[in-house]
């Protein structure tokens, strides 16, 4: 399997205190890999590295052959990595297809201030006609006009996943995409994410504290703690490793 | 050896000089930086606060030869913390959750209105020339000179010594006593300081009156320092604090006191050493003359743009602000449209027979005002692009407007230009400033674009007008800056009223382009960056460069209404149409209006205008009664009012950020679907209450 995401010896430090510690993170193509660790192991750390919202103090972030390492966030982004957030990042004052719609423009670079003026920046049939196909795959048709304020948690965070989902991405992050959301909303979520990659083909990395929903969607698992990656492999495996419990347990001997 | 001596010499003169008015910059700056630390207010209202107490002493003192002590005992102590604690109860209070920019335009509006209000509510008028006195019987008058070099006059002697008491006692309030204590975890987050039972309102409370004082304070003692009481001076104060506060990052109080030291002791030392140096090199020689009032905003920008820790600062976050509602959204986006194309056209007619009757039979009264509203409404457009549109607070747009207005004089003047043609290069222009300044502020957020903003404003203001090859120097300064009337192929728009048409053509255009991009790919990821800016840049928008954006179109378009308005003018005349706290009013009157439309930019500039003439003079008030006299002494009403009623508007931008108009339409629209909703033949409601439209079932 060639791989999307290949990142090699990311360190990071915050004055001082080490927070990721010579990490390795490779995701294939297509693949489902989860990352695990418990509060404060550095996997929002490891995620903003990956993102660009954080500077490296060492190693480099490769997406597709292509090195990311200097690029900014949004550089990164056109380069074909998409997110979600963990608390839900939305644009008030705009309807659903609106976001799947600036999403569509930007991918496609053609934001000329001209055009806008001539009247071309208006949304065109071929784009829409693209928005509505992704809205339809994530089940969103019926609320495409739908102002955002007036969605539950979970429909906002499908409406991330399409907007996400336009720019094409090799690599889809996500960042605790089951707080806030019940068992049956992190089941369906799952299970249309699923749906969504079987149509486009990308490759998602999940950060997640509910164990369930990475055991049950993942593939494969990376296990971080105090900055560095102490386990790796098959999902089943890691939950199962003395790692995982060593992480999340501690060493019971010595504290009992 | 007599060299180094005399180099010596002047250093210690110098920082003596310096001293009296540092201490006091530093007291402004010590109650700047309360207000901001206990409330998260950036209280730019702050010199109006201390242009109250200034005005009251000199009223009480000067005027009706009431003593030194009780003058200064009510100005000072009694007015100065009421007013404080009337701030924070009224307004404030009700505002501790709101987005921390929306607090800064309410102080934008305080600064406006306060200063008007307290003139009016005095009866008080500056009068050139007459120097406040100070809190000392002659203390312009009685010098000191403790070291044989530099005489302190009595007034700064006292002056130092007030303050720095006031600042030791500051300093021991916040370190030993409870309240202190209380007002630092104020800082960190109000509801949680609440969640563990201590009143935040009180504390907050205090800390107002408190940092009151301190401006009543620091108003009295700097007033000897200027030669008319006058409310820019002491905004210009405020930004000299805000800068010396800068360089204690805002919330260290003892690094604030240093900053202010400093900043007083700079000055000094560039007053006396730069004239040296410009000896022998003469490029230096404007700058010598032009740089000294303006070293605080330099190092206001400076601080703004190099310290990283500022960069980075994001606006004062209470850990708790997740749980607030999202803002208000464009009443546009639940109004059938049916209502809008009515309102549309009805809006058209009516201006129609406005334009067609003030055409035909208007005099040059209203004809010259309504061609000013059409000018200021071009230039509040510029607002709607950077404001509404990218939700950044511009403080410089009347730089912007200068800059076009002077490109025009300057460009018709030496190079005979064609009056058009150098009103669009002046516009190009603006639009490149506004590109180039953007780019240091590009990683700056919220209340920091506005504070850069500002002091880049005030820069222009006090080094780049005065020279030649801007605003035209002295030369300018004897003959003024005349600005012709267009001339395009057989028309001459020398006539007030066919440069009415013109005016209103490059009304219409501009209108339309803006509502192009608001519609098109730049506005839409204007909006989703200033809805979220980690989500756009998640999709691959640079916010760099979608700033850049925002400030170049903005630019330009003042820059366009600015060389339209010193056309229709016929003069520049900077000061009364640029000049910072002018701008300030612009940005407030465009947020109170309606900071997102054309409509709201529009009728901006008719309320600039005509508000005035139609308003306060009685005009409309004679329409309706027959005579403006129905109510004897009523009219005409002081123009003060103006701003007084507009920034005190601004107060519901926390609560209405889209503005009074939308506002006002959103509540129309909720009330016709309630209305609708009980009519019986209405359509099963949607699950949320009161919904804008009624929608159509989803086909599953």
């Amino acid at each position: 399997m060639t791989s999307v995401l290949c990142a090699r010896k990311v360190t990071k430090r915050f004055s001082g205190i080490v927070a990721l510690d010579r990490v390795d993170i490779e995701v294939g193509e297509g693949e489902r890999v989860g990352l695990i660790g418990p509060n404060g192991a550095g996997k929002t750390t490891l995620f903003n590295c990956l993102l660009g919202v954080l500077r490296t103090d060492g190693g480099s972030v490769e997406l597709r052959g292509e090195d990311l390492t200097r690029m900014p966030v949004h550089r990164r982004a056109r380069q074909g990595i998409g997110r979600t957030f963990q608390r839900i990042e939305l644009f008030p004052d705009s309807t659903v297809r609106e976001h799947l719609l600036i999403a569509e423009r930007v991918r496609h670079g053609d934001g000329r201030l001209w055009k806008d003026l001539i009247g071309l920046g208006r949304p065109r049939r071929d784009e829409l006609a693209r928005c509505d196909e992704v809205l339809e795959l994530l089940g969103l048709a019926s609320l495409a006009d739908e102002p955002i304020e007036r969605l539950s948690l979970g429909k906002g965070r499908l409406v991330e996943v399409g907007r996400a989902l336009m720019t094409d991405p090799a690599l889809l992050l996500l960042d605790e995409p089951s707080s806030g959301l019940d068992r049956g909303e992190t089941a369906a979520l799952a299970e249309t994410l699923r749906q969504a990659q079987a149509d486009h083909g990308f490759a998602i990395l999940l950060v997640e504290h509910d164990v369930e929903l990475v055991a049950d969607f993942t593939t494969r698992s990376y296990l971080l703690d105090f900055g560095r990656m102490i386990a790796e492999g098959p999902t089943a495996e890691v939950m199962g490793s003395e790692a995982m419990r060593l992480a999340y347990l501690g060493d019971l001997e010595v504290a009992g | 050896m007599t060299l180094a001596t005399s180099v010596a010499t002047d250093l210690f003169t110098a920082v003596l000089q310096g001293t009296p008015p540092g201490t006091v910059y530093a007291l402004i700056a010590l109650g700047f930086v309360l207000t901001y630390k206990t409330s998260g207010v950036f209280n730019l209202a702050f010199g109006a606060q201390a242009y109250v107490s200034a005005v009251l002493y000199f009223k009480l003192h000067t005027e009706w030869g009431w003593g030194i002590l009780p003058s200064a005992v009510l100005a000072v102590l009694v007015v100065s913390p009421l007013l404080g604690l009337a701030l924070e109860r009224l307004i404030f209070r009700h505002l501790r959750t709101a987005p921390a920019l929306a607090k800064l335009v309410v102080t934008i509006g305080l600064a406006v209105a306060l200063p008007q209000l307290c003139d009016l509510l005095f009866d008080f008028e500056a009068v050139a020339g007459v120097t406040p006195e100070g809190i000392v019987p002659d203390g312009a008058d009685v010098f000191y000179d403790p070291f044989g070099v530099y005489a302190f006059s009595r007034n700064e002697l006292v002056a130092m010594v007030i303050a720095v008491v006031a600042m030791a006692g500051l300093g021991v309030l916040f370190r030993f006593t409870g309240i202190g204590l209380q007002m630092r975890a104020v800082v960190e987050s109000p509801r949680m300081t609440e969640l563990n039972g201590i009143a935040a309102e009180r504390v907050s409370a205090f800390a107002w009156a408190l940092s009151s004082l301190f401006a009543g304070l620091a108003g009295v003692l700097i007033a000897p320092r200027f030669n008319t009481l006058a409310a820019n001076d002491f905004f210009n104060l405020v930004v000299v604090a805000v800068a010396a506060a800068a360089v204690g990052r805002l919330v260290s109080l003892p690094r604030a006191l240093a900053g202010g030291l400093g900043l007083g002791i700079g000055i000094a030392l560039l007053t006396t050493f730069l004239p040296r140096w410009s000896d022998d090199h003469t490029w230096l020689q404007p700058l010598q003359d032009n740089l000294t009032p303006a070293i605080p905003f330099v190092v206001l920008f400076g601080v703004l743009v190099f310290v990283p820790s500022i960069r980075r600062a994001r606006e004062a976050g209470d850990p708790l602000s997740g749980v607030d509602p999202p803002p208000a959204s464009l009443a546009s986006g639940g109004r059938d449209a049916r209502r809008t194309m009515v309102t549309r056209i009805l809006g058209t007619v009516a201006l129609l027979a406005a334009g067609y009757v003030l055409l035909s039979q208007g005099d040059d009264v209203w004809v010259f005002l309504v061609t000013q509203g059409v000018a200021m409404s071009v230039i509040y457009l510029s607002i709607t692009v950077v404001t509404g549109f990218a939700g950044q607070i511009s403080l410089c747009q009347g730089t912007f407007a200068a800059i076009g207005a002077f490109a025009v004089f300057q460009l018709v003047d030496r190079y005979d230009m064609s009056v058009i043609v150098a009103a669009v290069v002046g516009a190009v222009i603006a639009a490149a400033v506004g590109a180039i300044l953007s780019l240091p502020i590009r990683r700056l957020s919220g209340i920091w674009v506005a504070i850069a903003t500002l002091a880049f404003a005030f820069f222009f203001d006090a080094v780049m007008v005065k020279f030649s090859w801007v605003g035209g120097g002295e030369t300018a300064m004897l003959q003024g800056t005349d600005v012709p009337r267009p001339v395009i192929g057989p028309w001459d728009f020398g006539d007030d009223k066919a440069f009415l048409v013109l005016a209103v053509i490059v009304l219409a255009l501009v209108s339309v382009a803006v509502v192009q991009i608001r519609e098109g790919t730049v506005g839409r990821t204007l909006r989703a960056l200033r809805g979220s800016e980690v989500a756009a840049q998640s999709i691959g928008i640079s916010p760099a460069r979608a700033r850049l954006t925002a400030f170049a179109i903005s630019g330009f378009i003042a820059g366009l209404g600015g060389a339209l308005l010193a056309m229709h003018q016929e003069t520049v005349n900077y000061g009364n149409n640029f000049a910072p706290f002018t701008a300030l009013f612009w940005v407030v009157l465009v947020v109170t209006l309606g900071s997102r439309t054309v409509e709201g930019a529009v009728t901006a500039g008719a309320a600039f205008a005509l508000f005035d003439t139609l308003i306060l003079k009685g005009t409309v008030f004679g329409w309706l009664f027959r005579s403006p006299d129905r109510i004897p002494g009523l009219f005409p009403i002081s123009p003060k009012w103006r701003f007084v009623l507009f920034g005190l508007g601004a107060l519901q931008f926390a609560r209405h950020p889209e503005g009074l108009l939308e506002a006002r339409k959103k509540k129309a629209a909720a009330r016709a679907d309630r209305r609708a909703q009980r009519a019986p033949e209405a359509p099963p409601p949607p699950r949320e209450p009161s919904p804008p439209v009624p929608q159509e079932e989803p086909v599953a």
